[in-house]
């Protein structure tokens, strides 16, 4: 017990640092995944092939070598980044390809009927995409996005290769030190206890919108 | 001069050829009835009407102002999307599915395009939405969302949405081809309060009854052109043409 209340200060530090990369992800990578759902079903042609390039590059490739990738590797062609920061863009960059397939689909799925009602009382096709399309779109996506938002949680774990002190490095150092592992226990304590939270807050949210069908 | 006039309309779909020159002019107050088999273009024709679907050739105007024209090699060309939209906008269109804005209540569905469209005060709209939900008999439904209602409660409020809007020219695309049989009764007779009103309509429909009784003209189209038309008395009653016979014996012998 002494000793888990001696690990507990590190632990909940590393914790922040996991947290903000959590809610900076999430910030960042959910508006931008609207926006690139939006423009990969462009007519725009051009807009809609760069877009599924780039979702095709993102989610075709590890997180893993993105995260070095963007630390490491600009660092040889010159460009030094901090460590955070690096860690930050590569999930932004990440996470918003996966979100932009989520809207994407989840626009696809809404009836041409909707976008017709629309066009006959003479919405404009902003208007019609912001008042009718994406609010249905939100409730559709809730539960895919709920996916996303629990791998986010696990994945956060990966900036450790970094060497950023976040949850998992924090427990690991611990646990090479001391000979026990019960800083990986607290550490899957930490991740249960965020995905517990994730998964409660998308119920919430699934009932909120359960006012229309 | 005509509220609308279509002339010479043609519409393909990859090699389907849909539309195969048809004209429609429509005089103020008119109610026109389009029946036809399933497959002949009527639906088509009217969502050309309102540039649903693109025309491939010929010529739309709606109260003299030109919609799309052919240009110098015989192919249909828009005009500007602005104008386009006001057009659009004089034409009200009630859908088959009636296609309600699911994620608004009855009464968010009547004002939402009065509001944002012709920048009508939130109060006015409100105002005008319960005097349309009273004419379609649904006033104590206004805070409720649309999968509450039943099928024909949905299309009337999908009817009350059209008007809301205010529209010169009211367009029924199969209004009643969704609903059970019983529930067919109270969205015609919304329908048929606003033919005695003298509101100009066109109503593509398979109830042939309701046609009859409705009409100032019918007209039936087979295989992408108007086969015939004239009064529902003319058609219905005393058809010239042996394709029109054979389908309203169809139709009718169903019973």
């Amino acid at each position: 017990m002494d000793y888990v209340t001696m690990l507990l200060p590190p632990m909940l530090k590393g914790w922040t640092v996991t947290l903000q990369l959590f809610f900076m992800t999430l910030v960042l990578a959910l508006p931008i995944g609207v926006l690139m759902g939006i423009a990969r079903l462009s007519p725009i042609k051009p807009l809609a092939w760069f877009m599924e390039f780039y979702v095709w590059l993102f989610r075709g490739t590890p997180l893993l070598l993105q995260l070095l990738f963007i630390y490491f590797g600009l660092m040889t062609v010159g460009l030094r980044m901090e460590r955070f920061s690096a860690a930050l863009l590569a999930f932004v960059l990440n996470y918003s390809a996966y979100l932009a397939e989520v809207f994407r689909s989840g626009i696809q799925s809404i009836d041409q009927g909707q976008y017709e009602a629309a066009e006959v009382l003479g919405f404009s096709r902003r208007q019609t995409m912001t008042k009718i399309i994406l609010p249905q779109v939100y409730k559709r996506v809730l539960p895919p996005i709920g996916n996303e938002v629990i791998n986010l949680v696990k994945d956060s774990a990966l900036i450790y290769v970094l060497a950023i002190a976040e949850l998992l490095r924090v427990a690991k150092t611990a646990v090479m030190r001391d000979g026990t592992f019960a800083g990986f226990i607290m550490a899957a304590g930490f991740y249960l206890l965020m995905t517990a939270v994730v998964q409660q807050f998308f119920k919430w949210l699934e009932s909120r919108f359960n006012y229309y069908r | 001069m005509y509220m609308l006039q279509a002339l010479d309309i043609h519409k393909r779909f990859d090699h389907l050829e849909v539309l195969k020159g048809v004209s429609l002019q429509v005089k103020k107050g008119e109610v026109i009835s389009i029946i036809g088999p399933s497959g002949s273009g009527k639906s088509t024709f009217l969502r050309c009407l309102n540039r649903l679907e693109k025309i491939d050739r010929g010529y739309i105007e709606i109260e003299g102002e030109i919609m799309v024209e052919n240009d110098n090699h015989g192919r249909a060309s828009y005009h500007e999307e602005k104008d386009i939209s006001r057009l659009q906008r004089k034409m009200g269109m009630v859908f088959q599915n009636f296609n309600l804005f699911p994620h608004k209540s009855v009464m968010h569905n009547l004002t939402l395009a009065p509001v944002l469209v012709q920048q009508v005060d939130q109060g006015e709209a409100e105002t005008v939405a319960r005097q349309l939900l009273e004419k379609v008999g649904l006033s104590h439904k206004a805070q409720n969302y649309p999968f509450e209602l039943s099928g024909g409660q949905q299309q009337r409020v999908a009817i009350a949405r059209a008007l809301a809007m205010n529209p010169d020219i009211l367009c029924f695309d199969e209004p009643t081809s969704a609903l059970d049989p019983e529930l067919t009764g109270e969205v015609l007779r919304v329908i048929r309060d606003l033919a005695l009103e003298h509101r100009t309509m066109i109503v593509v429909t398979h109830e042939i009854g309701f046609a009859r009784e409705v009409s100032d003209r019918v007209i039936f189209m087979d295989d992408g052109m108007i086969v015939e038309q004239g009064t529902a008395e003319e058609v219905l009653s005393n058809p010239q043409q042996e394709r029109t016979k054979s389908f309203l014996g169809t139709v009718l012998s169903a019973w």
